[in-house]
């Protein structure tokens, strides 16, 4: 079975994001970037099938800040091929642009049977990605998927419906799922592994195409939450605070 | 006749005839044959080990700094091997009787090669040069002989005896052969525990039989009086006689008893490769090869794959290492895992590892062996080495304490090798799930708290006075924090005092910023070597943009691989722990002024600071010139008891032992009845924070860092200086009207 597993970056939560100036994005030359979490999941889920009954694990991503790093640990885990989508305009990549140019470089892959990556990201909690792509393809898309197992060409596909309630299809032919979980946590990348994958693996450049995105929504302003009723930190010595507490309640006319 | 009655002297072979000689001599060949043909393999085996080539531990070290990695010379170990030195530790009186026997047997061997000397090689060599044989063994010689290994006899006789009490009535935990890890198959040790019945039980039957028969020869040779030199067997010689056995009979019982003594004597020689009589040989040699370097500068994995896996990536030293173990168990008993419950021994890890060998090689013991019914364990030389042979959880129990290195006899080094098993499961992926998220942190974050590495100096900001970048201005001493005296939230608190008491002393200080990275200590030591090379060339990357003359840390973790494993890296500079340089401020010139504070306190040595780096004075100074009074733990200086947090250990879950190891430390430190836990290490504050609640000791003794106590006592003086301030006495007037 070949499946391809689709990554993305995004910047590390725990940095302190800030707005950049346009006002529009954060500010990311400041910012680390690490793997979606959700993607680690689908790549285990499907390096667990590649080990059952073998194939094909072929990880694509868009060349984003510290990509390499993400696929080099991917191949370390155990994927037999990583791929990067070059030549893609910096700064954040809307998720319908992203589907497009991974659908793209599905169709000339071609001979793919799955398509996994993670059910949401940090930039998609809407979790739009799988379902745009398989939408573009035509093919069969399933969303917060729990358990993807082999079973004979096909796959049994275990899916979180609201409320604890879970779904079982089997998905025969081509099919993109977007993964919640795997059946276990992603395995640890050996740094001496990754090392290794950096000086015997070469990734694989995939020039974006002009793709066609049509009318859609354009983000205006990014702003952090608007927080209502702050608490304010007196700061100072004891008795420079107690003055301030005391201004505070004088000015708040609550004595006199 | 039995005596020539002019010359002192006595046949070497009691009368026994010529074909029963030549039946001894066959037999003594065959015996020969047999330990020369078991020893031979047994050395075999051990060349088979991989050498270690090209392994540089040693770099530039400070002067004036105890040199930690300097391998004995081998004249110091064979002195250590000659005093029973690593046997006495600890236990004297152990040691005490093994000393009688070690040369109470060393001397019965001397007298044997003697007389075969005489009788074999003078004797025949004589014969064949001058037509007639000639002894040395007559007159004043044979007399002293005989005085003096009769002495011999005497010490092995009494040294055995004691040890083998000790064996059948002490009730240590050293001498119980339970497993540590119970295997689910079950698993059954009664051979190991016959071998060393047959081997200390064997070696009394074999001196008292010696006994009893010179005391036939000479009650046989109706006592002469010279025989009174002989003085046990003369006197045994009388006991035969007034249990009524005349000369007469005592030279027919002779040669029967002859034989048994003999026919022992050379089983055991021919038993020696195949047994722990094996230790006699490889337990001294495994102290000549012993190098402290090893657990404080890992060593490299085998050139071909990470870690071990498989026979041939044992060196020749690890394979002698197997061999030299006596079960004596004092690693087993000192064990911090073991002791709170975990599945490690470290005992049961170097013996299951040596079965596992021996199975491979197929080169037995033939009692000293270990049975499992289902062939589980060490009998399974087809599984993974680390995973089926050593159990995954025995192998992530241990805290890499040292307490096992430290107080084997035989000087064998546990640590290494179970770094080395480590390093095949990480390689796999194979770990705790905590352990894997705090590998994660520290490779994309470079610290374990998985937090920002801009936040790393956070800590700084509530200072009143700048803590400079040692990348933008030279400092004396560059400050190396460590995750946990940066990122804990307890523990900045004590980094911003140590900052104050630098302040306050003067000394030029800075600190790397967000440059900084995890030392790498116990990454190295949870088995992620990449990850390790990795922190190291950062940290390496940062020193070399920074200036500075020393590097000086609180954390004895990331002290011990600066000062040990860096220079191997390129570091030259000195690294120094914080408690040396609070020792210098007080005792050298005047940079701060101390008030005495009055405490009764105890001192936890913290592992990678007293073991590994044998800084056991330094705090201890401080302490006291604090005018603490110091009440010892009676785990103490290079039997500290480790905190459970070393190695990788405080990634990982614990919930699963009897109790902590921190909270066994805290009860032994509660019983003493003192206020006060100073502690050295920032892991070791956190610890026992939590172990004094968890042990229900709030309230009874509190946790302090040395530099906490230092810094009451710089501030007990500025407080008097305060008061006598006018703005104090303001206060203080104004109290006074209310
Ligand atoms: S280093 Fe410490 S925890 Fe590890 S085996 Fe030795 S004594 Fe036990
Ligand atoms: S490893 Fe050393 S301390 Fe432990 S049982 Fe063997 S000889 Fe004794």
């Amino acid at each position: 079975m070949k499946i391809v597993v689709g990554m993305r970056q995004l910047a590390d939560l725990v940095e302190e994001l800030e707005v950049a100036d346009s006002g529009v994005d954060i500010d990311r030359d400041f910012v680390k970037f690490v793997s979606n979490e959700w993607d680690e999941a689908a790549l285990e889920e499907a390096l667990l099938i590649k080990e059952q009954v073998g194939g094909e694990v072929v990880v694509v991503a868009l060349d984003e800040p510290d990509v390499d790093q993400t696929l080099y640990s991917a191949i370390a885990k155990g994927a037999d091929r990583a791929v990067k989508i070059v030549g893609v305009e910096e700064g954040w990549t809307p998720t319908r642009l992203r589907a497009q140019l991974l659908a793209k470089y599905l169709e000339s892959e071609g001979d793919w049977d799955a398509f996994f990556t993670g059910v949401q990201a940090a930039d998609d909690l809407d979790g739009q990605l799988a379902g745009l792509i398989g939408a573009s393809l035509g093919v069969a898309h399933a969303a917060v998927v729990s358990k993807a197992e082999p079973e004979g060409p096909a796959l049994r596909i275990t899916q979180e419906l609201g409320g604890g309630t879970l779904a079982e299809s089997v998905a025969e032919g081509k099919v993109v799922l977007g993964v919640q979980a795997g059946r276990q946590a992603p395995r640890y990348a050996p740094i001496t592994r990754i090392r290794q994958a950096m000086s015997s693996t070469t990734i694989e450049s995939f020039e974006a195409p002009e793709v066609e995105l049509g009318p859609g929504p354009k983000v205006r302003k990014l702003y952090p939450p608007e927080s209502k009723g702050q608490a304010t930190m007196l700061e100072g010595d004891p008795v420079e605070v107690a003055e301030k507490i005391v201004e505070i309640i004088r000015t708040k006319g609550l004595v006199r | 006749m039995w005596i020539d009655a002019v010359v002192e002297t006595r046949k070497i072979f009691g009368g026994e005839t010529s074909l029963e000689k030549l039946i001894f001599y066959v037999l003594a060949f065959v015996t020969l044959l047999v330990f020369f043909t078991g020893l031979i393999r047994r050395i075999k085996k051990y060349r088979s080990g991989r050498k270690l080539t090209g392994w540089n531990f040693r770099g530039g070290k400070a002067k004036g700094i105890e040199e930690v990695t300097e391998p004995p010379s081998h004249v110091r170990s064979l002195v250590d091997v000659a005093t029973n030195k690593t046997i006495a530790r600890r236990k004297p009186s152990v040691g005490m009787a093994h000393l009688l026997m070690f040369w109470g047997f060393i001397g019965l061997f001397l007298a044997t090669t003697i007389l075969s000397l005489d009788y074999d090689v003078y004797g025949n060599i004589t014969r064949i040069f001058f037509g007639k044989e000639r002894s040395f063994f007559k007159g004043w010689f044979y007399l002293t002989y005989n005085f003096i290994f009769n002495m011999a006899g005497v010490a092995a006789l009494l040294g055995a005896a004691l040890l083998y009490m000790r064996r059948i009535f002490s009730k240590e935990k050293e001498l119980d052969y339970e497993r540590a890890y119970k295997p689910e198959g079950g698993y059954k040790r009664v051979k190991m525990a016959l071998g060393d019945h047959v081997f200390v039980g064997g070696l009394l039957l074999i001196i008292v039989t010696g006994f009893l028969i010179q005391g036939l020869r000479i009650d046989g040779s109706n006592f002469p009086s010279f025989e009174k030199w002989t003085f046990v067997g003369y006197l045994i010689g009388e006991t035969w006689k007034a249990v009524g056995v005349s000369p007469a009979l005592a030279r027919e019982i002779h040669p029967t008893l002859w034989w048994i003594h003999v026919l022992m004597a050379l089983a055991f020689v021919a038993y020696i490769p195949f047994s722990k009589a094996l230790h006699i040989l490889s337990s001294p040699a495994n102290l000549a090869l012993r190098n402290p370097a090893t657990t404080r500068v890992l060593p490299p994995s085998p050139p071909d794959h990470i870690g071990y896996r498989e026979l041939r990536d044992f060196t020749e030293k690890d394979l002698v290492g197997l061999d030299a173990c006596t079960k004596c168990g004092r690693c087993h008993g000192v064990c911090p895992a073991r002791t709170v419950g975990a599945p490690l021994s470290p005992r049961d890890l170097i013996l299951d590892l040596r079965q596992w060998v021996d199975r491979s090689t197929k080169n037995p013991m033939i009692l000293d062996w270990e049975e499992r019914p289902d062939g589980s364990g060490p009998h399974n030389t087809e599984g993974r080495l680390a995973g089926d042979v050593i159990w995954e959880r025995t192998l992530w129990s241990c805290t890499t304490c040292m307490a096992c290195v430290e107080i084997c006899p035989v000087g064998i080094e546990h640590v290494p090798l179970i770094v080395q098993l480590r390093r095949s499961l990480v390689d796999e992926g194979v770990m705790d799930p905590t352990l894997q998220s705090a590998l994660q942190n520290i490779a994309s974050q470079g610290n374990s708290f998985g937090k920002s590495a801009r936040m790393r100096a956070r800590w700084v900001k509530s200072l009143d006075f700048p803590v400079p970048d040692a990348r933008k201005e030279h400092v004396e001493y560059l400050w190396f924090l460590g995750d946990f005296a940066s990122f804990d939230e307890r523990l900045v608190e004590i980094s911003r005092t140590f900052a104050k008491v630098l302040n306050a002393a003067g000394i030029s200080f800075g600190i790397l910023y967000e440059a900084e990275r995890n030392a790498g200590n116990d990454v190295r030591r949870a088995g992620e070597e990449g990850l390790f090379e990795m922190l190291v060339e950062e940290n390496m990357k940062a020193f070399s943009s920074a200036s500075f003359d020393k590097i000086i840390t609180t954390d004895p973790h990331s002290f011990n691989t600066l000062r040990n494993e860096y220079p191997a890296f390129g570091l030259s500079a000195p690294v120094m722990h914080y408690s040396e340089l609070l020792a210098q401020l007080l005792y050298q010139g005047d940079k701060v002024s101390l008030s005495k504070l009055t405490k009764q306190v105890t001192y936890h040595d913290p592992c990678y600071l007293g073991r590994y780096n044998r800084i056991f004075d330094a705090p201890r100074a401080v302490i006291s010139g604090l005018g603490c009074d110091l009440v010892e733990m009676p785990r103490h200086r290079d039997n500290s008891f480790c905190c459970g947090a070393g190695g990788g250990r405080i990634w990982m879950d614990d919930s699963f032992l009897n109790e902590r190891p921190s909270e066994n430390r805290m009860r032994e430190a509660a019983s003493l009845g003192v206020d006060y836990f100073v502690v050295a290490c920032p892991k070791d504050y956190a610890m026992f924070s939590d172990a004094v609640k968890t042990t229900g000791n709030e309230g009874k003794i509190a946790v302090v860092d040395i530099v906490e106590l230092f810094y009451e006592a710089m501030m007990a003086d500025q407080l008097v200086a305060v008061s006598g301030s006018s703005l104090s006495s303001e206060a203080f007037e104004s109290q006074e009207g209310q």
